[in-house]
């Protein structure tokens, strides 16, 4: 091997190292915070080693209503997503297997509403859900949060279900099935994986939301965790143990998904997978 | 199955979706519109129509050149700093080495983090008595006392850093996937022309990503001049809102704070339309370049 080689090889390394440490320690610094004692926190210099202890998670779980707002975004993402799923799916099977006047012009509106941002979209669905009487309910903030993530979710699925073999389907008609049926027995499983990724991206937007949770709900009882957090940050003398184990447990979902979806953000079929 | 019943049957099956989109996007849109020409307040039902009077306020009022400079001072600065490091890191990423996988993975992982965990973890490390950020430094010799990365002087620059560090894995993906895809031959014949690996760059890569980088920077624009929630949040609890105070967060403030929903709509629609321009002289400056 010659020189030049090597010293390619070794810039390689340097810059990933750099990328590593530039995106990784900042996490690794969330977990060691959740996972020392308060009183050496503001050790100076920072410490690294030494005693470890889950105190912090059980203050978090006792001393605040920090499970009430998992609880509460696990409910609204959950159903949120489901929602989501079963509408998309319907309308991209629709895009894609069936021909009717105007069909690509709702495919193209539905990709333009990509260019509302949430925040031009929160004060109208404010009034109007206010009118209904439906501010501060969680099914108010699923209606909302439905309407932010279906035109991603429908337009992931639709390039999905585009890139799926028309074959097996035909196959299935010859033999029988009608277009529900196909649909379920055919197309679904068959996009499945793209089924899952769409599902986990369109539960991320809802899991990280702070705005229209801050503006819809004013229960407190009612809360999502970010704006849970929020609070906790607020109403406390900063208290970064708590917090940063609230934190570590607001990231394992996203670490969860971002493994389930990782080989779909390569693959990169749709930049359209990603907003925010 | 005759043509007209599977034409109905599909239209069925997209009227969930049309519903969703129609009720819950395009009219609320359209609602904005139509409040931002009235005097709602954000609760009281009663309101009267005012036509152009909340833009005609706008354009005189302090506060929202201000926000609208800050915005565009937060977008800039990050925009460039993440299609930057972006690109560096998408190169970086697509070359072949031992453990690409791991680092991609923790390079991309930023992005699929809640911003309030984002700020939270910034606020903590940027903290100015007994942040790690200030001791790092410190030790390094770069600075010589703490310094405050929240107060006055240095929240623009926090936050701009901080939604550089959440949003450049964006730009890695959106690049990533079109670098795979450039032939390899196109870097062969270059080689065998001899030009260097910077040359390669800057006639095979550069020109095989100019339009995933045109995509990308559009996108990146809508989302960071509209973005509310890092600003909002880096400056929670300081009093140091203003600083750092673009037009979302000014129409936030307008709506939710001062209830005043008709100029808050007014803001958020003038946000709209200047984007909407924005882009459509971006697309005519792309489209010359590109026929040239």
């Amino acid at each position: 091997m010659n020189l030049r080689r090597v010293s390619y090889t070794g810039v390689l390394y340097l810059c990933s190292a750099a990328l590593v440490i530039f995106c990784g320690v900042p996490l690794l610094w969330m977990l060691f915070t959740s996972l020392k004692p308060p009183q050496d926190l503001f050790a100076y210099p920072p410490r690294i080693f030494g005693r470890y202890t889950l105190a912090n998670f059980q203050r978090l779980m006792s001393d605040t209503d920090f499970l009430t707002y998992l609880k509460n975004s696990i409910v609204v993402a959950g159903i949120t997503v489901l929602l989501d799923i079963v509408v998309a799916t319907f309308g991209a099977y629709s895009l894609t297997r069936f021909r009717y006047p105007g069909k690509d012009t709702l495919a193209n509106i539905t990709l333009f509403t990509y260019m509302f941002a949430p925040i031009m979209i929160i004060i109208p669905v404010y009034v109007l859900l206010k009118e209904l009487n439906l501010t501060n309910s969680h099914l108010g903030i699923i209606l909302a949060y439905t309407s932010i993530s279906l035109p991603f979710t429908l337009w992931l699925l639709r390039a999905f279900f585009l890139s799926l073999p028309i074959e097996l389907e035909q196959a299935a008609f010859v033999d029988g099935a009608n277009r529900f049926q196909s649909l379920v027995h055919v197309v679904v499983p068959q996009a499945l994986p793209g089924v899952i990724a769409t599902s986990v991206f369109a539960f991320v937007v809802v899991w990280n939301d702070y705005l229209f949770a801050r503006v819809l709900l004013n229960d407190r009882l009612l809360q999502t965790m970010p704006v849970g957090l929020q609070d906790i940050y607020e109403s406390t003398i900063v208290d970064w143990g708590l917090l940063m184990s609230g934190a570590v447990i607001v990231t394992i979902p996203a670490i969860i998904f971002f493994l389930i979806v990782q080989r779909f953000l390569i693959q990169g079929w749709g930049m359209g997978a990603v907003k925010g | 199955m005759s043509r007209a019943k599977l034409a109905i049957q599909g239209l069925l099956l997209f009227l969930p979706a049309f519903i969703v989109i129609f009720g819950f996007i395009f009219f609320p849109v359209g609602y904005s519109l139509w409040l931002s020409l009235t005097n709602k307040h954000a609760i009281f039902p009663h309101y009267d129509f005012v036509g152009l009077g909340n833009y005609v306020g706008l354009a005189h009022e302090q506060e929202y050149w201000w926000s609208f400079w800050r915005g565009v001072i937060f977008s800039v600065g990050s925009i460039f700093f993440q299609v930057l490091l972006g690109l560096l890191a998408a190169l970086l990423l697509n070359e072949a080495f031992f453990g690409r996988g791991f680092v991609r993975g923790i390079a991309l992982f930023p992005y699929m983090l809640p911003t309030i965990v984002v700020i939270l973890i910034w606020k903590w490390l940027l903290s100015a008595s007994y942040g790690p950020v200030n001791y790092l430094f410190q030790a390094l010799g770069l600075i010589q006392a703490p310094v405050v990365w929240l107060g006055e002087h240095w929240l623009m620059a926090s936050t701009i850093f901080v939604a550089v560090w959440q949003f450049f894995p964006f730009v890695v993906i959106s690049l990533l996937a079109r670098l795979q895809t450039i032939d390899l031959q196109l870097y062969e014949a270059a080689a065998i022309d001899g030009a260097n690996a910077w040359r390669r760059f800057l006639h095979v890569t550069l020109p095989e990503l100019r339009y995933v980088l045109f995509v990308v920077i559009l996108l990146r624009t809508f989302f960071m001049f509209t973005k509310f929630d890092v600003p909002w949040l880096m400056a929670t609890g300081g009093g140091l809102q203003l600083l750092v105070q673009n037009l979302p967060v000014y129409a936030f403030r307008r709506t939710f704070r001062f209830m005043l929903a008709g100029e808050g709509a007014a803001v958020s629609v003038s946000l709209f339309l200047l984007l909407i321009v924005l882009s459509v002289i971006y697309f005519r400056s792309y489209r010359r370049e590109a026929e040239t």
